[in-house]
């Protein structure tokens, strides 16, 4: 029992409870003191729903080492908390190869609620008429999968970055490994805050939130612009950590155009994600104020403006699909040489491209609000700043077909994820244009069409690409491969379902298929439709719990891979795994191209006082 | 580290110092005699650039690296600059962004506030930054006694900031936080800003206890610098926030 309370994340979780009360009692005292009536639900929950996170980081210790040197005492350099064994994992570590696995598992956890809100939800909808969930519950269920599954990409991008980042620069953690453990343990709490909104009253916005809809809303609306506020500093400060660490601690001679590529995708990530992520949270706390203190910034009646939350919401939210997808397509990049033995095509494009998708990312934002009252003549400026978004796209593209191209391919269960998420993505690429032409958006805006567009950029932008780097690292992480077999009935049960969810998604959203509602006119014939679609929705979530499944059953007792298995060039795969503590014992230079497969004599990478030797 | 000596650096503090000061004046005086509101976003940004550049020191940031050795502290240095500076970069988004909500609203209206008492406060925290940067001058140079002074100063006055916004501001607007749109700006905004500056005194003090307990040194100071750059950057936006507020526009 003492063992269980000496977990960080125990000790998180009972201060948050704790914080909780005591932030709504503190709010009734001054209601109290202040002669009014002594409760209010909406400020007090929103003061103790933000006391209680502040309370779980005191808790699971976040703070411990920034209070003993606020009070000028040392704190050690390195700690090495091997000793602990598993329980380092629900506590507070430094290291970022840990670190890393804990936002996999965290981003797994997250991945699995919300795709279990999206069975529920999905299975009401298979049938036209309301079956057993009621108008509020499916808002509010559809609107949590939308953002329980963005908070899960955030996690998960955060999880490869995390682990890979030091891997393939060769530094020995990230550049702030205190406030890397503290990016990490804001989004616990963040993601309990945003699953609470189900409890108080839900919301029925999705996950927009737009005013003036959100100001009515019932409570839990606060708990979802509280819980994404906090999950912000996440990113924020994932992603201060991430660029300061690529400047700072590449290996000898590691110039820029001789990182591994999916640094390059990182890099263009954490721009935006740096940046922009303040504006979302800044636009939810704006409808937070106006919730609480009645300021009317969104109230037309007080001379506000319904718009100005569109633009500052969407000024991060479509560079956050950026966010969501460079890292995916950063791993496609990366893992395709590897498996075509190949050299990558055009490494200079790819890298640019990634920078240009995160540059032009910020000025196309308006594409979301052609129908919503913006000004007209921002419209098309609009429109041809998102199609240019497809050229550095279209790059990239070009690159991996051009990879591919007489390359001698296997084909392990990474591969099968990349080059699925390839055609996912370009379905995903292809159906793009037509939303942001104006023209056609008018017809296809809140609609099915849009939804199944998202789901294949996310799935071939993020899913597949995630799935991939697990497969892939995962023999880094343990020491052990995951099961071939396992892993291709997961490929085989997701791929083909999730080809037919999305196309039938757009189908049915060209035929008139209205997005984000419960139920639909029979006399539409859309039922078979939506039973096929809620039919693959649940071979789909069959084939993630047989990933589950696989990845507890590998960690254990899977076939053991210490070596380079994959004969990849990248330096992590030269030193045995599972990675030593401090991740290199001797340090690399780098001497040649990072993707030069199937050039004799040729080395990327060479380690102090080693002998040159070819490698694969 | 700078090349000059501590009287040079401290008298550059005092020239940057009188410019700012001359170029508030003049924003002052441009705003009560005149409309022309172009020229105060000209200033501002002068005044911007004076702070990020002789007070921030953000030329460090393209410094050569001195030493490659990951676990120096001269290494070390550089990357907790750019952390900071990054960690900056993101929160000025979300002080543009209040500026862009601003003027979405109120365009050129601004709320109605009394402009001696904004000049007032302004005044004072831009006196705490050029203290901020005094106090830094002298632990570059060993002086702890300058450092602790100096320090001292800047807290006192960055309280007195916080009282002059909070507690008088806030009590003599002649609009409450839901009066049209007005009160939502205005409070949001210096509600966000004193909030930073709540965090800067807290930074500064913490601050200023270790350094009276005898640490840091003319060699390693960071945390020193860390807490100066912090609070010169609260001004940096006090800078954009004041003409906002209380210059630009004809008052509501």
């Amino acid at each position: 029992m003492k063992k269980f309370f000496s977990l960080g994340l125990v000790r998180g979780i009972l201060w948050q409870i704790f914080g909780t009360a005591l932030g709504i009692g503190f709010i009734v005292l001054v209601r109290i003191l202040m002669g009014l009536p002594a409760w209010k639900a909406e400020p007090a929950v929103v003061f103790g729903a933000l006391l209680g996170a502040i309370f779980f980081l005191i808790g699971v210790g976040a703070f411990t080492d920034w209070y003993k040197m606020a009070m000028g005492e040392e704190v050690p350099e390195e700690v090495d908390e091997s000793s602990l064994g598993w329980r380092r994992y629900f506590g507070v570590s430094l290291d970022h190869k840990v670190i890393g696995i804990q936002y996999m598992v965290l981003g797994i956890i997250l991945m699995s609620i919300g795709g279990i809100f999206a069975l529920i939800f999905r299975t009401e909808l298979a049938e036209s008429g309301m079956q057993f969930l009621t108008m509020i519950e499916y808002n509010t269920l559809m609107s949590l999968h939308g953002m329980v599954m963005i908070v899960s990409i955030l996690v998960g991008i955060a999880a490869i970055m995390n682990y890979t980042v030091p891997l393939l620069i060769g530094a020995r953690d990230m550049a702030f490994p205190r406030l890397n453990a503290f990016s990490f343990w804001i989004a616990v709490p963040a993601g309990l805050i945003l699953l609470s909104s189900m409890f108080l009253g839900g919301f029925d916005t999705g996950w927009t939130g737009y005013p003036p809809l959100s100001v009515r809303a019932p409570l839990g609306m606060q708990m979802f612009f509280l819980g994404v506020s906090l999950a912000g500093f996440t990113s924020i400060l994932g992603s201060v950590n991430i660029i300061a660490t690529v400047i700072r601690l590449r290996a000898r001679n590691m110039t820029a155009f001789r990182m591994p590529i999916f640094i390059w995708a990182a890099i263009a990530t954490s721009i935006i994600s740096l940046t922009a992520t303040q504006l979302i949270g800044l636009s939810f706390e704006l409808v937070m104020f106006q919730r609480l203190f009645g300021m009317g910034f969104f109230d037309p009646v007080a001379g506000g403006n319904p718009i100005l939350f569109q633009h500052l919401f969407w000024f991060y939210s479509h560079p956050a699909v950026y966010v969501f997808v460079l890292p995916g397509l950063g791993i496609i990049s990366e893992l395709l040489p590897v498996f075509a033995r190949k050299s990558l095509f055009g490494y200079k494009w790819v890298a640019m491209s990634s920078l240009g998708i995160a540059l032009v990312g910020f000025l196309v934002w308006g594409h979301h609000m052609f129908t919503s009252g913006m000004a007209e003549y921002l419209r098309v400026p609009f429109m041809y700043s998102t199609l240019l978004v497809a050229i550095p796209t279209g790059v990239k593209f070009f690159s991996w077909v051009a990879t591919l191209w007489k390359g001698k391919i296997i084909y392990p269960v990474p591969m099968l994820f990349t080059l699925a998420s390839i055609v996912v993505f370009l379905l995903g690429g292809l159906t793009g244009p037509p939303n942001a032409t104006i023209a056609t958006d008018l017809h296809l805006q809140d609609t099915y069409y849009i939804v199944g567009h998202f789901h294949d950029t996310l799935f071939g932008g993020f899913m597949f690409p995630f799935f991939a780097a697990v497969y892939f690292w995962f023999p880094k992480m343990t020491g052990r491969r995951l099961n071939e077999n396992l892993g291709k009935l997961h490929f085989w049960l997701v791929t083909p379902s999730f080809f037919i969810l999305s196309l039938l998604m757009m189908r049915v959203g060209l035929l008139g298929m209205r997005r984000r509602i419960a139920d639909y006119d029979p006399a539409l014939g859309f039922d078979n439709y939506h039973l096929m679609m809620t039919i693959c929705g649940f071979l789909i979530a069959a084939g993630v719990l047989v990933f589950i499944i696989n990845l507890i059953r590998s960690a254990k007792s899977g076939e053991p891979a210490p070596g380079n298995i994959w004969n990849s060039r990248s330096p992590e795969w030269q030193v045995p795994s599972p990675m030593p503590v401090h991740n290199y014992d001797k340090e690399f230079e780098v001497v040649g191209e990072p993707y030069d497969y199937g050039l004799p004599g040729s080395t990327y990478v060479r380690f102090e006082g080693e002998e040159h030797h070819d490698q694969p | 580290m700078t090349n000059h000596n501590q009287t040079d650096t401290k008298r550059r503090g005092v020239f940057v110092f009188i410019f700012l000061a001359i170029a508030t004046i003049l924003e002052f005086g441009i705003a009560v005699f005149t409309s022309m509101w172009g020229f105060l976003v000209l200033l501002a940004i002068i005044k911007a650039g004076l702070v990020m550049y002789y007070y921030m020191h953000i030329q460090r940031l393209f410094e050569q690296d001195i030493e490659t050795d990951h676990k120096s502290y001269a290494f070390k240095l550089v990357t907790n600059r750019l952390g900071l500076w990054l960690f900056m970069l993101s929160d000025f988004f979300i002080f543009g962004g209040l500026l862009l909500t601003r003027f979405n609203l109120l365009g050129l209206t601004r709320p109605d506030l009394n402009q001696t008492l904004g000049l007032v406060v302004t005044s004072v925290l831009l006196v705490s930054s050029f203290f901020a940067n005094r106090a830094e001058a002298s632990m570059e140079k060993g002086d702890r006694k300058g450092f602790i002074n100096s320090f001292a100063i800047t807290i006192t006055l960055g309280i007195l900031f916080i009282a002059g916004v909070i507690g008088v501001e806030w009590q003599l607007a002649p609009f409450s936080a839901s009066d049209g749109v007005q009160g939502p700006v205005f409070y949001t905004m210096t509600g966000f800003h004193a909030f930073h500056v709540l965090t800067g005194v807290i930074f500064l003090a913490i601050v200023l206890r270790n350094g009276i307990r005898g640490h840091y040194t003319a060699e390693k100071h960071w945390a020193v610098e860390a807490a100066a750059v912090y609070w010169h950057f609260i001004d940096v936006v006090w800078i954009f926030f004041y003409p906002a507020l209380y210059l630009i526009g004809t008052a509501l």
